[in-house]
């Protein structure tokens, strides 16, 4: 079994020390951070992002997954600056405004982080413009709105207005999700894409970053 | 029959007459509907520091609150909101809405020891203790289911006061519950079913309610054996008629009204869902007619009534 072998299918099983060990075993053998990144830590991801979408492994097991793949991250970090590899795409992320649930928006984040998306996180109770500032001074490709109530989802058309005023709407993609929102709703207020969990958004947000 | 008795026909899933019994787990919107603050969005820093005739004030606004709710849509059972929490105010409490109400409404309170989905922040936490740490968790557990069946020990004294719990933590996403089946059945389905089973053999029912996609693990919830299953949230993909074929002669079930459409549907789509729930619902007995959720803060009063007024109308056994 390779090396790369090892970690993805370590890390599926949330063996966060072994994967540890295994990645700093992959550096010291001399192999590139970039492929023990893409071929180990997120194939895995990958792996565990689909069995969520397919409802086969549940939240725990993703979260478990997620913290066995930073420890690696942890390792390859300063070695993927020094390598100059650059981030898949770059996003920022958010509850909107009025909305203090987080969970949806943290595991969007952890799928993201997991396909080698940079996530800046804007927490929970995100204003319209702080998400469209963000982007500007961040070279967001995407924002991502998260919210789970009914009445604060409509923060969601503010957010795509603002961009709007903002002049960048031609720039920055809008993704939307959380338990209320649909496809028709995002339609109506014209963001750019819906979807229904947190894989299947990380798999849209890497689409629309290439 | 009062409205008390007719809410526990519908919870042993007896025939009864006239309307299907209504309730809200949590109606927040009273400020509108008759002008006072909800309990839990009251602040009391300083109960201890007020004189008794002054505590008396503020149970007495909050039985009132609750009661006239009650009035005002026909409910039959009264989620009492204790604040501050703590024995000797759920007491108070509880016995000023008797005295106020006698036994017309049926008074539970929440009485929910098991863990619910973790927040954003403390989730992976809670999960690493799942995998690492099985026993502090489960030890955590039983503390909390013993804290649980130590309040009712002492609620069952004051015979008549209160009927029942409200078990309302959440376990479901809308996609799936948060714990696979196999974590829900070591972690939470021990002590759902302990606390239940402790709660009966005091004399109180249990509602159990949690929202999303139950489907993967109800068979284990309705294993615990609840009186009732609160919510069955269609947003969580849950079919009212489904659950009812599966499990309708083992559990009594309540709710089922959208709660998005409520919001953002027309007024067509409400009052059609309000009569595809009355319907499904109604089939056979044991049906307690509510929303998805809770009357909740935000949601339009005018919608509430809507659909309060359609069960009025139509919600009654033939």
């Amino acid at each position: 079994m390779s090396i790369y072998l090892e970690i993805s299918e370590n890390l599926q099983k949330g063996k966060a020390k072994i994967v540890k060990e295994l990645v700093q075993k992959a550096v010291d053998d001399g192999l590139p951070a970039a492929q023990i990144l893409n071929e180990g830590l997120i194939s895995g991801m990958t792996v565990i992002g689909e069995k969520f979408k397919n409802n086969e492994v549940y939240v725990p097991e993703v979260l478990i997954a997620a913290r066995a793949m930073n420890m690696g991250v942890q390792i390859l970090k300063p070695l993927l600056i020094e390598d100059g590899v650059q981030s898949t795409g770059k996003v920022c992320l958010g509850t909107v405004q009025g909305d203090m649930h987080d969970i949806g928006k943290n595991l969007v984040k952890m799928m993201m982080e997991g396909k080698g998306i940079e996530v800046v996180d804007l927490g929970t109770d995100v204003a319209p413009e702080t998400f469209v500032n963000t982007a500007i001074e961040q070279n967001c490709q995407i924002i991502c709105c998260s919210a789970l109530l009914t009445t604060t989802m409509e923060v969601m058309a503010d957010v795509v207005k603002c961009a709007e005023n903002a002049g960048i709407r031609d720039k920055v993609k809008i993704m939307v999700g959380g338990a209320p929102v649909t496809e028709d709703f995002c339609n109506k207020i014209g963001a750019d894409k819906y979807t229904s969990d947190a894989a299947s958004a990380a798999d849209v947000a890497v689409a629309l970053c290439r | 029959m009062t409205e008390r008795e007719r809410f526990i026909k519908a919870l042993k899933r007896e025939p009864i007459e006239g309307h299907c019994p209504t309730f809200e787990l949590v109606f927040f919107l009273t400020l509108e509907a008759i002008g006072k603050i909800h309990p839990s969005q009251q602040r009391f820093d300083q109960w201890n520091q007020m004189s008794k005739t002054e505590q008396k004030l503020h149970i007495d606004y909050i039985a009132d609150c609750h009661i006239e709710v009650a009035e005002k849509y026909y409910h039959s059972a009264i989620f009492v909101h204790p604040n501050p929490w703590g024995y000797e105010n759920i007491v108070r409490l509880l016995e000023t809405i008797r005295e106020k109400s006698g036994d017309k409404y049926f008074l539970m309170i929440h009485g929910d020891p098991t863990f619910e989905i973790p927040n954003g922040e403390n989730m992976m936490e809670f999960t690493e203790r799942m995998y690492e740490d099985e026993d502090g968790l489960k030890a955590e557990a039983q503390k909390r289911l013993d804290d649980r069946v130590n309040l009712a020990e002492k609620l069952a004294k004051h015979n008549g006061l209160l009927d029942g719990f409200a078990l309302c933590s959440d376990y479901c996403f809308n996609v799936n519950p948060f714990f696979s089946p196999s974590m829900f059945s070591e972690f939470i389905a021990p002590y759902l079913q302990k606390v239940i089973k402790d709660y009966r053999d005091m004399g109180f029912y249990s509602i159990k309610h949690t929202d999303g996609n139950i489907m993967p693990i109800i068979d284990q919830i309705v294993e615990c054996k609840p009186d009732a299953l609160h919510s069955l949230d269609p947003q969580g993909g849950v079919d009212l008629a489904e659950v009812k074929r599966l499990y309708g002669d083992r559990v009594a079930l309540c709710g089922n009204v959208n709660c998005g459409l409520l919001q953002t549907g027309t007024e067509e789509e409400v009052i059609a869902d309000v009569r595809r729930s009355l319907r499904d619902g109604m089939n056979g007995w044991g049906y307690v007619f509510c929303t998805s959720n809770c009357a909740y803060t935000g949601l339009p009063l005018e919608r509430y009534e809507l659909m309060n007024r359609i069960w009025y109308e139509e919600g009654i056994y033939k």
